[in-house]
């Protein structure tokens, strides 16, 4: 197991070979790697300025190439730090190229909960991961417009409803100071940043624990969740079902078109 | 005392991970968001011990943190995101749908125990 890193983390301890980068040259060490693939020249000043040396990076490329099946897991270090979506596409071309000498494949690291879950349930149901957006009654999307963050952050959006997540703990304080002076309705287990700032929350039962569902691993098998205890809460589903049955009761502004999206939720 | 310049990292940790499942509205997750990693010699140039508090500014907002001296690159930072790090973060997403979330440029400086409390 090869390592890259901007620091000594805990799973060095685990790996074979340690390369440690200097912050922000994700990019830079993967295009090195992806010309010395190609076997070609590779400019020495360049190699420097990622912190590793050009026999570093030649033995991890022969290293790759001789491996009958390799993987790439990539996490946050690589996809918003400085290069972002140009480091994620970077990676990918470089597991597609490696492709040419053996198997290899790259795998997204997911963060704490179910945010593969999500991502596959959206992309079954619209085709798309996330940044979705219905108001056409058909689904759109486009990241940087449609995407959570930068609709709070532009104050597009006049309420809230916050499923699974604890934006009010992890967003930029812009899109925080949002949620806080729109209305915004939080389903949650327990007590976070977004149910307080929320004008209401309704306390549902932990999904696994006290609510069946589904959680999805890294690679995206769907492991079915039996729940241990009871809870006097109702489920997120049940919860949203009736929200949606009372949303159907009101009186009709939408368009044909999309009142027969609407019903197909 | 006067500021310097480091690169802030916010990052995920396995313990934070397991405390969210127990819950944020306590002490223990508290402590954990506001407790930065710093190298040792890092902490001499600046004047500061481990457990000191410092006031850590970007060109967004600003926050307090308590030090912590840990094995990490000198001039780099690392804490577990959290609600002070979100007073940091730019809502700039360049088209991405995520902001920038780690290598921040930010000042650091030493508080007293007064505006630490506060």
């Amino acid at each position: 197991m090869v390592l890259v890193d901007i620091r000594e983390t805990k799973s060095v301890k685990a790996s074979d070979i340690f390369l440690q980068i200097r912050p922000g040259k994700d990019f830079e060490v993967i295009t090195i790697l992806r010309a010395l693939v190609k076997e070609q020249p590779v400019d020495e000043s360049q190699v420097q300025e990622t912190g590793l040396t050009l026999e570093q990076l030649q033995d991890f490329v022969d290293r790759m190439k001789k491996a009958k099946f390799g993987v790439f897991f990539f996490g946050m270090g690589l996809s918003m730090t400085r290069g972002k979506h140009m480091n994620s596409a970077a990676l990918l071309t470089l597991a597609a190229e490696l492709n040419a000498f053996t198997k290899f494949v790259a795998m997204p690291m997911r963060g704490h909960g179910n945010v593969t879950g999500a991502d596959v349930i959206m992309r079954w149901q619209t085709g798309y991961p996330f940044a979705i957006q219905f108001g056409r009654g058909y689904p759109r999307y486009n990241p940087g417009e449609f995407s959570t963050v930068d609709l709070l952050v532009r104050g597009d959006v006049d309420a809230a409803l916050i499923l699974g997540a604890d934006p009010g703990a992890t967003m930029p304080q812009p899109a925080i100071d949002h949620l806080a002076r729109i209305p915004t309705i939080c389903l949650d287990p327990k007590v976070t940043h977004t149910s307080r700032l929320s004008r209401v929350h309704i306390t549902t039962a932990a999904t696994g624990i006290s609510a069946p569902g589904t959680g999805y691993r890294m690679d995206e098998v769907p492991l079915p969740l039996r729940p241990a205890l009871k809870s006097p809460y109702p489920t997120d589903e049940q919860v949203v079902r009736r929200i949606h049955e009372a949303v159907l009761k009101k009186p009709d502004w939408l368009q044909q078109g999309n009142r027969m999206a609407l019903n197909q939720v | 005392m006067a500021a310097k310049q480091f690169l802030l990292n916010p990052s995920r940790t396995a313990k934070q991970g397991a405390q969210i499942n127990i819950g944020k509205d306590c002490p223990e997750y508290e402590a954990m968001v506001t407790t930065v990693t710093m190298n040792a010699d890092d902490m001499k140039s600046l004047g500061v011990a481990d457990g000191d508090s410092v006031r850590i500014r970007t060109e967004f907002g600003e926050a307090i943190f308590r030090l912590e001296v840990g094995r990490v690159p000198e001039g780099l930072l690392f804490v577990p995101y959290g609600p002070p790090t979100c007073k940091l973060m730019g809502g700039d997403t360049e088209g991405t749908g995520m902001p920038l979330s780690k290598g921040w440029e930010v000042e650091v400086e030493p508080v007293s125990g007064d505006a630490a409390a506060g």
